[in-house]
């Protein structure tokens, strides 16, 4: 029997990384999880909303969990974005009478009412929980893949709110991308913030911490960097174009969505994994991709 | 209740704010504070994840984790220290608005502070004193105006065979951001619930 969750696409996705979800949908539909439409659904507020006006982050976001909640169904996410805003948003308003209540009022004036019974997972949490499946699926090894996985902030800190993996030493969505027959290497710089909240604040210090990221999975030897995240993808596939490094080198690695890496492995149609929507060159890793 | 003052500097003069950092302070060589704010530094306890702030006892693993440590002017553990000492200043330090929310220090800290949510409750105390980034300003106006930080790319979606993103009534998110005041912080309007 197939799982069922309404999915939250956030705004990143559909506005820059199509091929995410795509791609998403594409992995869950042969792994037979049934994604419903989030009828409703508006930005989690992210920590945009958060570092501007908590109060405001914890109605928009609280709306969200909300509407799910009236509607019976738990949630998943591929952003770690949203992922982090809804669970921290569904920890604070369980956690916090005061602000449970001052939520409440004014969720009030739309109908709505946050109890705390709606769940909200990542969008690999379910995969991993669905990994023997995944294996059994993988017609297409992935040999010579060496993978910088990049788990994202949101995805496992702070882990008492997310609680999904080892906040020191992520492993799962390593193992996952391990069932293609790819490597995940070991990168110094791995759970090292991307630095794409900064670009709001700061594009030189997001653009340093990035070059210090490609760095660091260059010199590890990786031939792509994969990642989870819509937010985190935007610095490797869209801001590292063209990066060099103080020696004028290349910065530059192909850059994959998990979902894409487990379709290509599992032989799915690559029409919906959107590889052509990807901005930095595949072609050093096409012959291993298959493309 | 003045912020620092610096050598040589007149009362009213400001510091150059740089291009590339954020925040009027920028060290602590010469820094005269002119008041201990010992209600700061409750204000600052009251904010979600501040209750044990006063726990911190300057290991500074906070900062020997943090991605930005060696591109701030004042680091972690010294913003943890300018709340306990009740530094209202802390506010115009760059390290408030270039937390990327990592949460590293949050999930490494022995004394178990909240040290993330602490900055995210800092930014929304400097946004109401009007200090904050343009981007944030924009991004508020964004989504008061579209309940969204991004539109979606109808063609790309069209591409791929992605049905339409679910819609939603932009009446029912300006009525949540009405009850909270969003757009009225920093303008020197009063929060909706006081504070």
């Amino acid at each position: 029997m197939g799982e069922q969750y309404e999915v939250f696409l956030g705004c990143a996705i559909p506005s820059r990384f199509n091929n995410y979800e795509s791609s998403m949908r594409a992995v869950a539909e042969a792994l037979d999880i049934e994604l419903l439409d989030f009828e409703g659904a508006s930005c989690c507020g992210t920590v945009v909303l958060k570092s501007i006006d908590e109060t405001s982050w914890l109605a928009l976001s609280g709306r969200n969990l909300a509407l799910a909640e009236s509607r019976g169904h738990n949630v998943v996410t591929p952003c770690n974005g949203c992922y982090g805003s809804l669970r921290d948003t569904h920890h604070v308003l369980t956690e916090n009478e005061e602000h449970r209540n001052t939520i409440n009022k004014v969720l009030g004036k739309l109908g709505l009412e946050f109890k705390g019974s709606v769940q909200v997972r990542h969008f690999v949490e379910v995969l991993y929980d669905l990994r023997d499946r995944i294996r059994e699926r993988i017609v297409r090894p992935l040999e010579g893949l060496r993978i910088a996985f990049h788990p994202g902030c949101h995805l496992i800190r702070p882990s008492n709110v997310t609680g999904f993996d080892d906040p020191e030493l992520p492993r799962k969505v390593d193992e996952l991308l391990e069932l293609t027959g790819a490597k995940s290497i070991y990168w110094p710089l791995k759970l090292r913030c991307c630095g794409s909240p900064l670009l709001i604040a700061s594009e030189d210090v997001a653009m340093r911490i990035l070059r210090e990221k490609m760095q660091s999975a260059k010199d590890s030897g990786a031939n792509c960097v994969v990642t989870n995240c819509p937010a985190c993808h935007t610095q490797f596939d869209v801001q590292a174009l063209g990066l060099t490094n103080e020696a004028g080198e290349s910065l530059e690695l192909p850059a994959l969505f998990v979902t894409q890496v487990l379709g290509l492995a599992m032989g799915l149609d690559p029409e919906p994994l959107g590889l052509d929507l990807n901005r930095v060159p595949l072609d050093p890793i096409a012959d291993i991709l298959g493309i | 209740m003045g912020r620092a003052r610096y050598v040589g500097e007149a009362d009213d003069e400001v510091t150059d704010v740089s291009d590339e950092t954020w925040g009027q302070f920028k060290t602590f060589e010469n820094a005269v504070f002119e008041a201990f704010d010992s209600e700061f530094t409750r204000e600052a306890s009251r904010l979600i994840g501040g209750q044990d702030l006063q726990a911190c006892f300057q290991c500074t693993k906070c900062s020997a984790g943090c991605p930005v440590s060696d591109k701030v002017n004042v680091q972690v553990h010294e913003l943890m220290r300018m709340l306990v000492l009740g530094l209202r200043e802390v506010l115009e330090t760059d390290m408030v608005w270039l937390c990327t929310t990592c949460y590293t220090c949050q999930e490494r800290c022995p004394q178990g502070i909240h040290i993330t949510d602490i900055i995210f409750g800092l930014k929304n105390m400097a946004f109401r004193r009007g200090i904050a980034p343009p981007g944030y300003l924009a991004a508020r106006e964004g989504l008061y105006n579209t309940g969204r930080l991004y539109e979606p790319t109808e063609w790309e979606r069209e591409d791929l065979d992605l049905d339409p993103v679910p819609e939603f009534d932009i009446d029912d998110i300006q009525t949540l951001f009405e009850a909270t005041g969003l757009m009225g912080l920093g303008k020197g309007k009063k929060k909706a619930g006081g504070e």
